[in-house]
This record gives C-alpha cells, structure tokens and sequence, in this order.
C-alpha cells in the first residue's frame, strides 16, 4: 500500500514536472523564434539610422561591394549565404536583415503605417547607410542583388540614386508597380480552400493569436505560413531555410503599399547600365510573359530563365547556384569592371 | 502521430456507431420528447472542417441539459494531422413565450501538425445564442469566445535546423483566443432539422482576425 501510495506520488511529481511551463511564454525572448541582435550582443551586428541589423560582410574591404537584399518583406538573409562565394572571386559581399526583419531590431507597426510613402524611403535610406557603413574609399563600386522583394527594394533604390549604383542583380521581384505587385501576390499565394497548405495556414489561429506588435508570436506564426509553396516552388525543390520572420513589417509594408500604391520603379529610366534578371523555370506564378512585363522598365536588361527550381532556388539550389547563377552574375560583374 | 491517428479513429468509430448525435445549431422548439440528437455538419472555421457529434438530453427541472460531445477535422491531404474535440453542455436559461436564451460551454482538445510543429491544446468554449424557436424553423443570434488554455508544442527536426534553441512543451498563459459572433437559422421537419449559421471571428484583441475572419456551417440534426 505504501508502496503504491509512493509510486502514485512520484508519478504525479513527475506529472507536474513534465507540465511545468516555467520560462515556457510565448512571447518570452528566444522562446519560440530567434532572438534578434539587440536580445543578442553575440549576433554581428550594426548600427544604421539608430537601429540595429543583423548583419555582417565577407571579401576584401576596398573592392566592388555586392549588397545582399533578402526577401519578404520580412525574410532574412540567411538563404542568401550562397552569395558568400562571390567573396573568394574577389568581390566584397555586404548581408543585412532589413529594419523589423530576420534577426534585426523590431519596430511597432505604427513606426511604418504613420509614415505612410516614407516608411518605404527609409528602407531606402537604410540601405545607403548600410552601403556608406561599410564602404571603405569613396570611389568604392557598388552592385545591387536583390532577391523578390530585395529586388524591388533594389529597384526602387536606383531608380532613387541612380548614381550610386553601378550594377543590378535581380530575381523575381513580384512586380514593382502596385498593380503588378498585388496581381502576382494573389497569383503566388491562391490555395485552394481544401487545400492542406491552407488548412496548415489558418487551422493554427485557434490556437495561437497575438496583439498587433507581439513579434515573437507573429514572427513564429509567419514561419508556419512560409515554409512551403506549391505554386512558386518555395520549399518544393528545396529547402527552405531562414532564421525568423519578420511579420509586423510585412504586414505594415504591404499596408503602406496599398495604400500609397508603390512604385518601385520610379526614375529606373535614369539608370542606363545593363541589369541582370533571372527567374526560375518553377515558379507558376512567374512565366516567361511575367518576367517580359517586369523587366520593360529597365532600359537594358539581360534575362535568364534558371532550370529546374522555384522562386528561393536561384540561389539556394546548390546545382543551379554553381552552374547558372553564379557563373552568369560573375560574368556580369566582369562587364562592369 | 500514430497515437493521435488511432485516436481519430476511435472517435470516428466511436461517433458514427453510437445512435445519436448532435447538433450544436438546434431548434429547441423540435425537441419535445426527443432525448438524443445526432448531428454532422460541413462549413468553414479555421479551414474548411467537417464534423459529428452527439447530444444526450437531461432534465433539470422544467429545463433540458443537453449533454453534447463532438468531433470535427479540417480537409486538407492528411486527414489525421489536425482535429478538435468538444465535451460539453448547453442549457437553455430563460424562456419567453417563442424566445430562449440559451448558454453553452464545452472544454475543447484539438490538435495541429504541419512540417515544422505539432501543437496540443486545452480549451473552452463558451457562449450564447439568443433565437426565436418554432417547431418547424428557428432563428437566432450567437456569440461566444472559444479560447485555447495550454498549448503543448513539439517541434520538428525541420525546425530546430533553423531554430536549434526553440523550446518543446507546455506553454502558458492562454496561448490564444478569438470572439465569434453571427446568426444561425433552421428549418425542422419529421426528425430532422436543416440549419445554417454564419458570422464573424475575431482575435481577442478585438483588432487582429484569424486568416479566414468568418465562420459558415450548415448541418443536419436527427432527434430521436
């Protein structure tokens, strides 16, 4: 009897420990998602325009300088990290998370929303700081590669200071007029209402919710959502891999788009040099017609069209990285010299 | 998983054998002398779901219980993965001459899997339908809050390739919430009842909606 009585005990001792929730918050730092660099001392990081980003560089100081744009808004660069490779052919590579994204200080929405149009120019401002926090001579080139949303970011850029640009690298920006932006977000992102991708994306609302700036809650149920899309090929072919999301400024740049209706291309006609554009054979939402659209605006644009993977692959597909990107922007890059 | 596979189908089978089921959208008024319900439904709630359940009426004094349990999954290519569980009762407390006003609260335990996670929760369901009840239709108004307590986390290897440090286990406090509200309908006949519901959901901070910010079923009760 006391036997039992003991066992009885230590069973539910260990119940009680098994359920204990100590630290176990959702919205406690590194609970759920990364922490980000002003959590972490231990991340490379920056300083720029009094935030601080993610951040880091690889290659020689003073030579052409490749900036890094990562995806989203939101994402981060980690999927970007193949792009290192151009450091060993002599080119330094500039990473950064966005402001409010990737492991890169977090904002509240209303320092994006209350801005309205501006909220978009200090993306811009930031990567001109970025580019000025690493440059090391004044006469030191800079190229642009921007990945979908990096892409438009990139674009809008040039077309801003056209003169601080010597070459662009893009993939698959959605579209860099409004209209184009949100045709081809609802292309990418239709699921079907029986769909598993779209029960994977709203089932989980009634379990988890959070306020309008709790960032570790919806940065983690943004990465619910991201990890897979059937129609453009993200995590099809391959993995898809980040550090964390940033949902808050994906949410108030779209809002801040919409309501604006951004233009990413404003002033490109100034930017007279040839621009590298690729797009992937996997992408549904991306045919060849699309990427024709798209890339009327660049005054001299070389297209192409990398076989075998989606949206991320162009980069994060090993084979298609080493035998079509790589060698395609290395040759670009050896134009420009 | 395979744990939580053959508990989807014991509940199935278990649901599907009994004789009743039940309706969580009902007509008072049909009842009468019916003591058990069976109910399936089909609409939009989080995903597009289908559901059964099953009611047992009890008296309490001039007023029936009804003793309600229900089981519900979501489509999608593994039908195993996700599913919610209800057990419960409602109550209609007051009585106006066709009008009720009945309240209904009932613990939840659901279930969600993707490639990344696998989520366990406890929680409650509460609310009130205000209608006016007829033996042959109904119609009313509902709002509720289904809330999720404790949520138990388990993550994938996929996952922890991009976050190594992320923590498994329960996590408190309540991890989640949303208010509904809308307005349900129904026609009865024989021992059938035909209804429709449809509102709106909305987080619990009464600003952020769930991705589908709507609910919409229709449902079959039979009383016997």
């Amino acid at each position: 009897m006391i036997f039992k009585s003991n066992v009885s005990a230590l069973l539910f001792v260990l119940f009680l420990v098994a359920c204990s929730t100590k630290d176990r918050t959702l919205t406690g730092a590194g609970n759920l998602v990364a922490k980000t660099a002003d959590q972490d001392p231990g991340l490379p990081s920056i300083k720029v325009n009094n935030y601080i980003l993610h951040s880091e560089a690889y290659g020689p100081f003073g030579a052409t300088m490749i900036v890094a744009l990562h995806g989203g808004p939101g994402a981060d660069y980690r999927y970007l990290l193949p792009c290192k490779d151009l450091a060993a052919n002599g080119y330094r590579v500039v990473f950064y998370d966005q402001r409010g994204s990737g492991l890169s200080q977090r904002l509240p929405k209303k320092a994006y929303t209350e801005l309205g149009e501006k909220a978009i120019d200090q993306m811009y401002e930031e990567l001109k700081s970025v580019i000025e926090h690493y440059r090391t001579r004044p006469d030191q080139q800079v190229v642009l590669l921007g990945h979908s949303w990096g892409a438009m970011l990139a674009s809008g850029f040039t077309g801003k200071y056209p003169g601080l640009v010597r070459g662009l690298i893009l993939c698959e920006p959605g579209g860099l007029k409004w209209k184009d932006v949100t045709d081809y977000v609802k292309k990418s992102r239709s699921m079907k209402l029986w769909s598993e991708v779209l029960n994977d994306a709203s089932y989980i609302d009634q379990f988890i919710s959070g306020k309008e700036d709790q960032h570790e809650i919806l940065d983690y149920k943004m990465s619910m959502l991201s990890s897979k899309n059937d129609i453009t090929g993200e995590g099809s072919f391959d993995p898809a891999i980040s550090w964390r999301d940033g949902a808050v400024i994906m949410d108030a740049l779209f809002e801040v788009g919409e309501h604006n209706k951004s233009d990413f291309s404003a002033g490109l006609e100034q930017f007279k040099k040839p621009v590298l554009f690729f797009f992937s054979e996997k992408n549904k939402a991306y045919p060849e017609s699309w990427a024709q659209k798209i890339t009327a605006v660049y005054p001299s644009v070389n297209r192409v069209k990398v076989p075998g993977v989606g949206h991320d692959g162009i980069i994060t597909n090993p084979e298609a990285w080493t035998k079509t990107t790589l060698p395609q922007i290395l040759a670009y890059l050896n134009t420009l010299q | 998983m395979k744990k939580y596979a053959l508990l989807n189908i014991f509940i199935v089978t278990l649901l599907l054998t009994v004789t009743t089921l039940h309706a969580q959208t009902l007509n008072w008024s049909s009842l009468n002398k019916s003591k058990q319900l069976i109910h399936t439904f089909a609409g939009a709630e989080y995903g597009l779901v289908f559901g059964v359940g099953y009611s047992y009426k009890l008296p309490v004094n001039s007023f029936p219980l009804l003793v309600t349990a229900e089981y519900s999954f979501p489509s999608g290519g593994t039908l195993t993965d996700d599913f919610k569980t209800k057990i419960g009762g409602q109550i209609p407390l007051i009585k106006l001459d066709h009008f009720r006003f009945a309240v209904k609260a009932q613990g939840i335990f659901r279930r969600y899997e993707n490639d990344l996670v696998r989520l366990a929760n406890w929680g409650v369901d509460v609310s009130g339908t205000i209608g006016y009840y007829r033996p042959r239709w109904f119609a009313g108004a509902e709002a509720g809050l289904d809330k999720a307590i404790a949520t138990h986390f388990k993550h994938s290897n996929q996952y922890k390739n991009e976050y190594r440090d992320v923590k498994d286990g329960w996590f408190e406090p309540a991890t989640g919430g949303n208010f509904y509200y809308g307005l349900q309908t129904g026609i009865s006949f024989q021992r059938y009842d035909l209804t429709l519901k449809g509102g709106n959901v909305l987080a619990q901070d009464f600003k952020s909606k769930p991705i589908l910010p709507f609910f919409a079923q229709v449902g079959c009760n039979f009383r016997f």
